[in-house]
């Protein structure tokens, strides 16, 4: 690492005082107002699932035993993982160890795409067994809400190919922008814990 | 210099893998506690979901503060999304009990 590589843009990061590093926004401020924002959305969304469930709970307990849990755990792994790498990216762009850093968001995205791939067998086995939307209200909410995250997690890896093209220009890379995709991608993972603990395993 | 030490990404990292460590226990505790593993009907269960609230609540927290890094961020963002988590699990439970 040379000193030419570093970038102007990283003067918002905060000063070091004395060992104690002040407290800073991972990321910025825009982009954490899109993520308070959708976990608002998200938060509504699951609510309104909660009183429909609690209008016909034998009907969605009986119907959410026809999801395979083992896949929703695998999902649950594989975004976990996806989510570790991309943290550790963040932590190597800051101490400018940047081709360990496009290696671990890659890596990241890699497990990305394989959470998509398992949705697609889940959603496939679902369908081939007959249960679709108009199956009931337990299976509309299980295709809406998968299907609005798995909407986040496209967009999410599309930010994290944004990240890499910036990681690999010397002149454009930035810690905050490293950052600010991190808290996107953790943001999927985020809601993914909350669908997969209401749709899969509360009873 | 806004890099950091070998040191402060030593135990950045560390801390990192910890969490991912808890994370997926939780997450294989919580296989085991779902519906259709005992080969009968899944029955509603308070303790079951009650205990899925709480690890919700915990993993959501994990994710948060150590993936996402906002414990090393200002007040204000703590207080968000810990506001966030709580209205969300105290709803989830209250409307399930309810």
């Amino acid at each position: 690492m040379t000193n030419t590589e570093q970038t102007t843009a990283e003067l918002d990061q905060p000063k070091d005082t004395g060992g104690q590093r002040l407290p800073h926004v991972p990321g910025d401020s825009h982009m954490w107002v899109m993520v308070l924002g959708d976990l608002f959305i998200f938060g509504a969304y699951f609510v309104i699932f909660m009183i429909y469930r609690t209008m016909a709970p034998q009907e969605f307990l009986a119907d959410q035993q026809h999801l395979d849990v083992t896949v929703g755990v695998v999902n649950t792994i594989v975004l976990l993982t996806s989510s570790w790498f991309i943290a550790r990216s963040v932590v190597a762009v800051r101490a400018a160890e940047y081709d360990r850093a496009i290696r671990l968001t890659y890596l990241g995205g890699a497990f990305g795409v394989l959470f998509i791939l398992t949705k697609a067998y889940e959603w496939t086995t679902e369908v081939m067994h007959g249960y679709t939307m108009p199956s009931g209200d337990f299976f509309m909410f299980y295709y809406m809400l998968t299907g609005v995250h798995l909407f986040h997690v496209a967009l999410g890896l599309l930010i994290l190919g944004i990240v890499v093209r910036e990681l690999r220009n010397p002149r454009k890379r930035r810690t905050s922008m490293a950052e600010a995709g991190g808290v996107y991608w953790h943001m999927v993972d985020l809601l993914w814990i909350v669908i997969f603990a209401l749709l899969y395993v509360m009873r | 210099m806004d890099v950091t030490t070998k040191a402060e990404s030593a135990n950045a990292t560390r801390a990192i893998t910890c969490a991912w460590l808890v994370l997926v226990t939780i997450t294989i505790v919580s296989w085991w506690l779902a519906p259709g593993h005992s080969g009968g009907v899944a029955v509603p269960n308070v303790a079951i979901t009650v205990a899925v609230v709480v690890l919700g609540f915990i993993k959501g927290r994990l994710i948060i503060r150590y993936f996402m890094e906002v414990r090393g961020a200002p007040r204000w963002l703590k207080l968000t999304t810990d506001a966030w988590l709580a209205v969300l699990w105290l709803a989830v439970l209250g409307i399930y009990l309810f």
